[in-house]
């Protein structure tokens, strides 16, 4: 049986990364709207998305909309092929308790 | 050694650990679909409304004086395309802000399209009216012209989304534009409404069976992260 990675299998940051596979690749969503999306505060948010930063899993960039400061975040290729290994093993581990 | 560092990622309960995260992976995407695409319910639901009551009021009001619809019955119409545009609008708007990226731009690529399409609209029919079409010829353009718009930016949609039932849609729309124009005028209307606005009637109850299905079985994963399948 693999482990499920720690990175991704953590409440708020499993959250995350699900919402963020639920958008096409190379497609990138705003700070505030993942943050309305996934109903988080600011700081929590920020927090989890470092991490996963820090991992390679999720793009952080930072651009401005007019006059305004925007930033977007996006899975990255291995951030994608790491939430398809996590389902994949949750997969695994379900029939393997359900055997 | 050390009897303490024999835990797990998953805990002394993996299947549990493993039912609770599944939820949490549903559940997110189940959030960031709601909130990302338009709710098909809303807007065909609206599209229903504005082409089967605006087009049964000007079809009631086309037999009543025996010729084109009356004053009243044209604003009225026009006032729930109007809302219907507004809400239609609206919607997607804040649906899709705050996204960007290959799908967010083919999308407004294709947005744009109604505008465009629906401006030429405006100057086909006032050329032919300049031409010297009757009201009976202007009215059949009309309705067949909006129809054919519609039918193809659907079609255009689903191929770009792909969306097959819009694609379906598409194409029941097309066929509407004959239907309307060979059934001649007034009955144009009453083929507008009950065939046009049941096409979009047809597809928000099925967006509404759909969606109740989707709360009952939880949501159905993109097939490279589907979790859920070999759980029930």
């Amino acid at each position: 049986m693999s482990d499920l990675d720690p990175v991704i299998h953590a409440p708020a940051r499993l959250r995350v990364v699900a919402a963020l596979a639920a958008l096409p690749p190379d497609e990138e969503i705003t700070f505030p709207k993942l943050q309305k999306l996934l109903d988080m505060t600011a700081g929590n948010l920020s927090t989890h998305v470092r991490r996963l930063e820090d991992a390679g899993y999720v793009r952080v960039t930072k651009t401005h909309a007019g006059r305004r400061p925007a930033t977007y975040l996006t899975l990255t290729t291995a951030g994608r092929r790491a939430f398809e290994d996590y389902t994949t093993t949750l997969n695994d581990l379900l029939r393997g308790a359900g055997a | 050694m050390n009897a303490r560092v024999d835990r797990t990622p998953t805990g002394d309960d993996p299947r549990l650990d493993v039912a609770e995260s599944q939820r949490l992976i549903a559940a997110s995407q189940e959030r960031a679909r709601r909130g990302l695409e338009p709710d098909g319910r809303l807007l065909f639901g609206t599209w229903a409304v504005a082409w089967g009551v605006g087009y049964t009021i000007l079809w009631v009001s086309a037999r009543d004086t025996g010729a084109s619809p009356g004053g009243v019955a044209f604003a009225v119409f026009f006032a729930l395309l109007a809302t219907a545009v507004a809400i239609t609008i609206v919607h997607i708007v804040r649906r899709t802000a705050g996204t960007r990226g290959p799908s967010a731009r083919a999308g407004a690529l294709w947005g744009w399209g109604w505008p465009v399409g629906f401006s030429v609209y405006g100057l086909i029919l006032g050329g032919i009216a300049d031409a010297g079409a009757s009201d009976a010829v202007i009215g059949l353009v009309a309705n067949a012209l909006a129809c054919v718009i519609v039918g193809l930016m659907y079609l255009g949609g689903a191929a770009c989304f792909g969306e097959a039932r819009l694609y379906g849609l598409g194409v029941w729309i097309i066929l509407v534009a004959g239907a309307a124009t060979f059934a001649g005028m007034p009955t144009t209307y009453l083929v507008m409404a009950a065939a046009g606005g049941g096409g979009f009637l047809v597809m928000a109850v099925v967006e509404v069976a759909l969606a109740a299905r989707r709360r009952r079985t939880g949501t159905p994963a993109p097939a490279s992260t589907a979790v859920g399948r070999d759980a029930a």
